[in-house]
């Protein structure tokens, strides 16, 4: 066989594959520049390159989104690219922009985040030395948080201002793009082999990433540990259900799968017992109560730039293949496996809700505010409609951009030794800085969903969507579960405006360029989408998935 | 489908065998006994691979599995140490009682979910043609983006072992083996570590030559008891000429009252 | 029972053994059984011998003609031996791990083809104990589960030196099956089929050692990595972990992982032939003999280039001092593995441009491979070299202060009583010694 007839055979369209290509291959070649390149030229190459790649793809998805250009299915089938999931490549990519910012950003720290491991060691070293140095003079300020006007710069360190920076662990770069591409690809795969694969090419990077900050090192690894075992548990499940929806419908395709179910009788008990496996490997990804466990910790050890990667670019791939599975696979099913997600559903808000309220750390709070959001995001996915559909679409955009812009603002409130995580912490931040409070107060009514910012639309879209398919009891516990959400949110607020700062507290550092980009960017968004939604919930409606 | 006698044979002989292996490899308290027992699973498993007319796809799972994967379990349990067994002690209360509960809860979920299913034509999705070829065309065409993916999660995995495993340098010269030398033979390493033996900077053969020390002293196990001169002679510099707080010092005054003694007695 | 495909063509030999009646296989069995065993105690007398011919010693020479007894008197002496189980042995996988690594090198024997179809007793059979599509695999698998006798053999023991053999043996096993797995893909590729009679009928028209020389070179040294053979014998390294993985065993054990190690070297040496040396046919000149290349004559042939194999191993054995480990883990990992993967990239892009445009001729390939060679030449010409290292140049030699450093012109040594007068004066021999030393460098 020829390649000709072989590419014929495989029905490689690389305009609707342009993005995913483009993702995968920058991630290679940015392997490959971490090998070539002088290791003071790295970061910036890498930077550059990996922006322009995401840029592209992005540009890439546009175009085809904009060009008319039909649902395909491309690969033999294993790759659906459709209305949806053009919407879902966009909402991936265009994350990916303030989130690869705030990854390569080290003008808060010395090096970022993740200096590498020798400046790490030998500023750990400076730091015990200086540390013994104050106990001695006491008369020399603690650390450089004590300018009263709040906002200082921590360019140089407390040592001298060193001739070059501190390298990082620039291989973080091609670890994002690896991730991005198995979003990418989970979020559009067409059979559940494709997805299996996908799942594991986006969470390896990932387990990968959260053990990188280096100043935190326990932390952080523990983070990583954790996320790491609890994932593989749930790739373990993800695919059980997998090779039992395969020995129901002879096929792992999606489509094949749902002809088989709407076929002549055959055990439903492996069609029901695989899809419960594969839902219980799904919901583990996108944080749904009660398969969050893993949340809160990695929330709080990974480094937060990588959180909120995380929280915004996970959730939506992962929703994007649940969304995928229900409406293809089991849409025709959904009366009788509905139930049991209600619950799962109810569940997520509840645990998100509840335990969101006694955290006293403000990226635990995220994460169990996070938990609670999967909850809402689900009722959307339940409603199999195209409301539901769109609703879900537009809430995940809105999540992603709110979240990532609350945790670059968590990045610069700091004390002494890092990041200021503690809700106290925060007592009094508007008379320190009325920007960053006034910033993060808005994403925090964003996620409340108060009206006039893209949480309110999105609420609004998800919930009527559920009510227009009969879910009521679902919509109201989520209205309960969100007012009681509100209540922590609000309480963040309060203690911004209404405290007087502890004199010894965090200072707010002055963020780099590249992280007020992203925040910049979260914060409008979020506020655009809030005003005008119109034109995000019109792409997020323009069509269903193919099958 | 039909199934052989022979087959039938193999599956009723294997199938208990690869079964016993997994319950071994979870019962075993040795980690090594675990991971030998997971070989015989797997390797059963291979040979059923084999009889179910895909010979391909059985011996791959023993070169791969057993010979690959399972080795390097085997490599790092070695590493752990011989006598290494699981710790019983229960860190959780009751979390051993609750897994079994779940565990057996959730085996028997899926048993029930299988055995349903038992008896109902299941959907035939074997490919047709030879094992290899077979498997060629799914793997290059039906499921190419899965293969291909597969490549970015080896990269991945590969660039994670060595960001993680590789510590790397300070930004620091290169240590040449010229200073390496120096530094050992001068630095603080110099007390540390093995020195020439005694003797061996001796320029003569001669029994009244006394041996020296590395660091110049004379070693009083050379000094000969019998050319008494020589001795006298040779202690009173050792003392003078070794620096104060170094070991041949003390060694050389124990030495020396220990020989004085055995002279002592032998006399 | 399907019909015969025409000789020649792949799937033959398959179809021929299917045939097979039972008793004829069992013939076979221990015919194969007896052979490996003939040739093992042959091979350590062989090894003795040749090993001592290189070191200008006679070798065994006493027990039968030539000494050809040596090793059938030395294996029953180890037969009535003490068979002793150290107390801290693991009893069960002690007393498993010889069986474990002597019984796969056996079984990969059954694959291998030891000459083209004869008659015996009335039937029509090929001298081959059983032919499967995916034969190579067989000795894949057989070899990476008979490591497991030499590892746990090592771990079971309950002893350092054991342990650290049986490490070294996992690690090496590891690296080197890699290799050995890699450098058969080019073969498979050629010859289109996994089944070893398939690749030795595949060789017909030139044997595959001139085709693919870097698969075989590749090949070569990881079967003498694969079978703990020097310059790879790490896991039995005498001089650094006493006897290695079987310190601890004796009697007829130790007799066992003798023989597998023996049997192992056979095994690969018939691989390697069938793989690259054409197996049973004839070479060149005689080839063009008619009828040379059927009945039972073939088997000489299969014999003597197995032999050669095996004479290289005891060669390199009498050459070579032993590896340092990280050097053989480099070699295995930087050097053969890239250059299998580049080779195996090289011949199937050779293949997909043949399939595609017909026949490539010799000239063309050799063209192509020459500018390509040219290219890489130049380019590695024009790469600026690595900064010189200024570090040696000019830089004193290091001072080495009062430590004292033997003296490299080894003088002649000087009498008792000035030597006595010299050390009474304090440091004068170091001063000396470091002088002579300075003045050597200058």
């Amino acid at each position: 066989m020829g390649s000709q007839s072989f590419s014929d055979a495989l029905g490689v369209d690389y305009g609707a594959l342009a993005p995913l290509l483009i993702v995968l291959g920058g991630a290679c070649v940015s392997v490959l520049l971490e090998a070539v390149l002088p290791r003071v030229r790295r970061r910036s190459v890498q930077l550059v390159f990996s922006l322009a790649v995401v840029v592209v793809a992005l540009a890439a998805v546009i175009i085809r989104a904009t060009s008319g250009a039909g649902d395909v299915v491309v690969l033999a089938g294993s790759l659906s690219v459709d209305a949806p999931g053009l919407f879902l490549w966009g909402t991936l990519l265009a994350l990916a922009v303030p989130s690869v910012l705030m990854l390569a950003d080290r003008s808060v720290e010395p090096g970022g985040v993740f200096v590498a491991d020798p400046e790490a060691l030998a500023e750990a070293q400076e730091r015990v030395g200086a540390g013994s140095l104050r106990s001695t003079s006491s008369g020399l300020p603690s650390g450089t948080g004590t300018d009263t006007h709040g906002v200082v710069g921590r360019r140089g360190g407390a040592g001298p201002e060193p001739t070059t920076p501190p390298e990082m662990h620039t291989e973080i770069f091609p670890f994002v793009l690896f991730a991005l591409g198995g979003m990418l690809a989970f979020s559009a795969a067409n059979d559940l082999l494709t997805m299996f694969v996908a799942l594991e090419v986006l969470s390896l990077p990932l387990y990968l990433l959260c053990g990188l900050a280096r100043r935190r090192r326990l932390l952080s690894q523990e983070a990583a540990v954790k996320y790491f075992l609890l994932g593989a548990f749930a790739s373990a499940f993800f695919l059980y259900g997998v090779a039992l929806l395969y020995g129901y419908a002879g096929s792992v395709r999606l489509a094949d799968i749902a002809a088989s179910a709407a076929g002549p009788l055959r055990s439903d008990a492996l069609l029901f017992a695989g899809l419960a496996l594969l839902v219980v490997g799904l919901m583990f990804k996108a944080s749904v109560g009660p398969f969050h466990t893993w949340t809160p910790d990695v929330y709080q050890g990974a480094p937060t730039p990588v959180t909120a990667f995380m929280a915004a670019c996970t959730k939506v791939a992962a929703f994007g293949a649940i969304l995928r599975v229900f409406t293809v696979a089991f849409g025709t099913t959904a009366l009788e496996w509905r139930g049991v997600l209600w619950a799962v559903a109810i569940a997520s808000m509840v645990i998100g809700t509840v335990l969101g309220i006694t955290q006293t750390d403000l990226k635990r709070m995220v994460a169990y505010s996070s938990v609670a959001h999967a909850g809402f995001i689900l009722i959307g996915c339940l409603a199999i409609t195209p409301a539901g559909l769109s609703g879900t679409l537009f809430y995940l955009l809105a999540y992603g951009f709110t979240t990532i812009a609350i945790l670059g603002l968590v990045s610069l409130v700091r004390s002494g030794d890092g990041e200021a995580g503690h809700l106290s912490g925060y007592a009094g931040l508007a008379q320190r800085s009325p920007v960053v409070a006034a910033a993060l107060s808005f994403c925090l009514l964003a996620l409340a969903g108060v009206p006039l910012t893209s949480g309110f639309t999105a609420k609004f879209a998800v919930f009527s969507a559920g009510l227009a398919d009969g879910m009521a009891p679902l919509v109201i516990v989520g209205l309960v579960c969100s007012a009681i959400a509100a209540f922590f949110y609000l309480r963040v607020i309060v203690l911004m405006y209404f405290s007087d700062p502890a004199p010894d507290g965090p200072t707010v550092s002055l963020p780099g360029p590249m992280t007020t980009v992203a925040i910049t960017l979260g914060v409008a968004v979020t506020l655009l989408l809030g005003v005008l939604p119109t034109a995000a919930l019109e792409w997020a409606g323009a069509g269903t998935f193919l099958g | 489908m039909t199934t052989t006698i022979g087959e039938a044979i193999g599956f009723w002989i294997l199938g208990p065998v690869a079964l016993a292996g997994g319950l071994g490899m979870v019962f075993s308290r040795n980690a090594v006994h675990s991971a030998l027992w997971l070989v015989l699973t797997m390797l059963s498993l291979g040979v059923i691979y084999m009889l179910q007319a895909a010979p391909f796809l059985g011996f791959t799972q023993i070169i791969v599995y057993t010979g690959a994967i399972m080795m390097l379990f085997v490599f790092v349990l070695m590493m752990v140490g011989r006598d290494a067994s699981d710790s019983v002690v229960e860190v959780l209360r009751g979390q051993r009682v609750a897994a079994a509960v779940l565990g057996i809860g959730l085996a028997g979920l899926m048993i029930g979910a299988v055995a349903q299913s038992v008896g109902v034509p299941l959907a035939a999705g074997a490919p047709s043609g030879s094992n290899v070829g077979g498997l060629g065309l799914l793997v290059f065409q039906r499921y190419l983006l899965a293969f291909e993916l597969t490549s970015a999660l080896i990269i991945t995995g590969a660039v994670g072992a060595m960001v993680y495993t590789f510590a790397g340098r300070a930004k620091s010269k290169a240590i040449t083996q010229k200073e390496r030398v120096a530094e050992r033979l001068r630095g603080p390493l110099e007390k540390f570590g093995s020195r020439s033996g005694p003797g061996v900077f001796a320029t003569a053969d001669s029994v009244a030559t006394p041996a020296l020390l590395p660091d110049g002293s004379v070693a009083p196990e050379s000094l000969s008891a019998i050319i008494e001169a020589t001795a006298r002679e040779r202690l009173g510099h050792a003392t003078e000429l070794s620096r104060p707080g170094d070991e041949h010092d003390t060694a050389a005054h124990s030495h020396h009252a220990e020989r004085g003694e055995i002279q002592g007695s032998q006399t | 029972m399907n019909p015969l495909p025409p000789p020649g063509t792949p799937g033959y030999t398959q179809a021929l053994l299917a045939d097979d009646p039972i008793w004829l296989t069992i013939v076979k069995v221990v015919v194969v059984f007896a052979l490996l065993l003939v040739m093992t105690l042959f091979m350590i007398w062989l090894e003795r011998r040749v090993v001592g011919r290189m070191q200008q010693r006679p070798g065994p020479n006493w027990n039968g003609p030539f000494g050809l007894l040596q090793s059938l008197a030395d294996g029953l002496k180890l037969a009535f031996k003490e068979d002793i189980r150290p107390v801290l042995a693991d009893k069960a996988v002690f007393f498993i791990a010889p069986v474990i690594s002597t019984i796969p090198a056996f079984v990969a024997f059954a694959v291998i083809p030891l000459g083209p179809e004869v008659s015996i007793f009335g039937h029509h059979t090929a001298l081959q104990v059983a032919d499967l599509p995916v034969g190579i695999l067989v000795v894949l698998a057989c070899s990476s589960v008979g490591v497991y006798g030499i590892v746990l053999s090592g771990w079971a023991s309950g002893s350092p030196y054991p342990l650290l053999g049986s490490l070294r043996s996992a690690a090496q096993v590891i690296s080197y099956e890699l290799a050995l797995g890699l450098s058969i893909i080019a073969v498979v590729l050629y010859a289109g089929s996994l089944s070893t009679a398939d690749i030795v009928s595949a060789q017909q028209n030139g044997w595959y050692i001139w085709l693919l020389p870097v698969s075989f070179i590749v090949f070569a040294i990881s079967m003498v990595g694969e079978t703990n053979r020097a310059p790879f014998d790490l896991p039995e390294a005498e001089s650094e972990l006493v006897g290695g993985f079987h310190t601890e065993y004796s009697s007829l054990k130790f007799a066992l992982f003798f023989l597998a190690e023996y049997v192992n070297m056979v095994t690969l040496s018939a691989v390697a032939t069938t793989l690259f040396l054409g197996g049973w046919m004839a070479p060149w000149p005689l080839s063009l003999i008619p009828g040379v290349n059927s009945g039972w004559l073939p088997v000489v042939w299969f014999i003597s280039k197995m032999f050669v194999f095996l004479f290289v191993y005891i060669w390199l054995r009498g050459t070579l001092p032993r590896q340092r480990y990280d050097q053989f883990m480099r070699l295995g990992w930087k050097i053969l593995i890239p250059v299998s993967l580049v080779w195996i990239v090289a011949v199937a892009t050779l293949r997909v441009l043949r399939n595609q445009y017909g026949t490539i001729s010799a000239p063309v390939v050799l063209m192509v491979g020459a500018v390509v060679l040219v290219v890489a030449i130049v380019v590695a010409l024009m790469l600026p070299d690595r900064a010189a290292d200024d570090d040696d140049a000019g830089s004193e030699p290091p001072v080495v202060g009062t430590y004292p450093v033997p003296p490299l012109d080894l003088t002649v040594p000087t009498s008792p009583p000035k030597r006595r007068r010299a050390v009474s004066r304090g440091p004068a021999p170091e001063t000396a010694a470091v002088g002579s030393g300075q003045k050597e460098d200058a």
